[in-house]
């Protein structure tokens, strides 16, 4: 068995006082590097399991790993090397920070209580910002931006983190065909360069130029999760929903 | 502590209590506008002022009572939202209905039993019967709050951008609410006397609404915020001791009336409408 650097044995997940788990006897091991697309209908329940993965939820049963530790009991420690673009944000014109100010925000973790962000924090800021090529937005105001502008930027935040392992719910959503392409481009040269990526999308017009990893849920459990070379993603997808 | 600047002992203890209630207030209402936790901020003024009215009908200590109920319904809003399976909002608001109710019900008791003039001072303030104690309690509270803004800026401002990105990014979201819960208790129970159970709410919103007209970031409305807070309670003291009306009142209508002007005179709003304009003309 190879290192994973995701694993879930058998995971059972609810959200806080409801009646029934969401995701039940989940199975997943994720090799560092991999890109893995999460697939199914709505309902299915792709965003928790990313919530679950990031330690966001309580686990009824089984264990998370990341890196080979327990997320839940070493939360704060492991988050760090985690990035999560979120799916569902809302940043009105009133949210007081600049597009700078969100991404430092990312590196605040890292940095632990009572220290300021120095220069290397800013030098991971600047990177994320021209990687997504939004460096002229760097003094606007998060708020003022469009949806798909606001998804760029919390893409940068996660990339200001330099996580190990990022995951991302519905990052193509708000995005024109140019801009997905080019934010599945750099989701690949990240990978490329050793991050593990796993993206929740509905959106198979842009996929990686590489092999993929393909996991369908249906009803809280995965029903299929295989390689899958990139031109097969959305057939593979649509037939195992539809079975 | 001001006392030479301000040779008279009433106004002096009076202007103190005033300015360290605003500074510490005008502080904690951008933390709690931006959160968006304005109800919890006004619930848990309400929890304060249910809990002077049962310390002051036991003959217990005031204060003490008063931090108690404004804890009280921090710690129990969680619990409650779980077993009750409802919105946050939906038990915030039966909460506040519940204080005020215990409130009103130890008031007219005590006006009943003749305490009534006493009895008042928790529902409009009396800042003239404060003890030294008080003031210097106040002063440390205010001092608190700006040492926990500068330490924590950076968890703080994580939380106010969004509370799930916070928690990812490795922030302890939850010790830190708890912490900033605990903040706005003390406040809330130590500034009630001043300016009353009724009126505490509009130093808990208002200034911040006011500086969030002229400031973009979150650093400016931090410093804008105690700024015009203090600066508006000032002067309302000041008027209020030369034309002897009652301090807390007129402050909390100058409030009103700065916030009415600012509103108007925003950049923001003249941003907005000559875009507008632009619009049209084309």
């Amino acid at each position: 068995m190879s290192e994973a650097i995701v694993r879930l044995t058998d995971v059972t997940t609810t959200y806080e006082g409801a009646a029934h788990p969401v995701i039940h006897g989940i199975n997943l091991a994720v090799n560092p590097g991999e890109f893995v697309i999460v697939g199914g209908p709505n309902g299915a329940g792709k965003t928790t399991l990313l919530e679950t993965i990031a330690g966001l939820l309580p686990v009824v049963n089984g264990s998370v790993e990341i890196c080979g530790e327990d997320i839940l009991k070493k939360k704060n420690q492991l988050r760090k090397k985690l990035g999560y673009v979120i799916q569902n944000f809302d940043f009105d014109a009133y949210t007081p920070f600049t597009v700078e100010e969100v991404l430092i925000m990312a590196r605040f973790g890292l940095l632990g209580l009572f220290k300021r962000p120095g220069e290397e924090d800013y030098a991971a800021v600047d990177t994320a910002l021209s990687t997504l090529g939004i460096a002229d937005l760097r003094k606007s105001h998060i708020g003022k931006l469009s949806g798909g502008q606001q998804q760029k930027v919390l893409i940068a935040h996660n990339l200001a983190k330099k996580p190990e392992i990022l995951l991302l719910d519905e990052p193509f959503s708000n995005l024109d065909l140019a801009t997905r392409e080019h934010v599945c481009d750099v989701l690949c040269r990240i990978a490329d360069l050793g991050v593990t990526i796993i993206i929740v999308s509905h959106a198979f017009d842009a996929l990686p130029k590489r092999d993929v990893r393909v996991v369908v849920m249906k009803s809280g459990e995965i029903v299929l999760n295989k390689i899958t070379p990139p031109e097969c993603v959305q057939q593979t997808v649509r037939l195992t929903s539809e079975s | 502590m001001l006392e030479f600047l301000i040779p008279n002992n009433m106004v002096c203890h009076a202007t103190e209590a005033m300015l360290f209630a605003s500074i510490g207030c005008g502080i904690l209402a951008v933390l709690i506008t931006q959160m968006k936790i304005s109800s919890i901020g006004f619930t848990m003024a309400h929890g304060a002022f249910a809990g002077a009215a049962v310390g002051m009908f036991f003959g217990l200590n005031i204060t003490l009572a008063a931090v108690v109920g404004s804890i009280l319904i921090a710690f129990l809003l969680g619990p409650l939202s779980d077993k009750a399976r409802m919105p946050v909002d939906t038990i915030l608001g039966v909460l506040f209905g519940a204080m005020m109710a215990v409130a009103i019900f130890f008031y007219a008791w005590m006006v009943q039993l003749g305490m009534g003039y006493d009895a008042s001072a928790l529902m409009f303030g009396s800042v003239l019967s404060l003890y030294r104690e008080e003031i210097y309690g106040l002063a440390f509270i205010m001092l608190l709050v700006i040492v926990f803004v500068i330490v924590f800026y950076k968890e703080i401002s994580s939380m106010i951008f969004h509370m799930k990105i916070a928690e990812i990014s490795g922030i302890k979201t939850r010790p830190m609410m708890y912490i900033l819960l605990f903040m706005i208790a003390l406040m809330v129970a130590l500034t009630m006397p001043i300016v009353g159970g009724l009126l505490l709410y509009v130093w808990l919103v208002t200034p911040a609404a006011i500086a969030y007209q002229f400031c973009g970031t979150l650093k400016r409305m931090m410093i804008a915020s105690p700024v015009i807070a203090g600066s508006i309670s000032l002067i309302g003291t000041w008027v209020a001791f030369t034309f002897n009306l009652p301090i807390a009142p007129l402050s909390a209508v100058l409030f009103a009336l700065v916030f009415l002007v600012a509103v108007i005179i925003s950049p923001k709003r003249r941003i907005a409408r000559e875009k507008y304009g632009a619009v049209k003309k084309e």
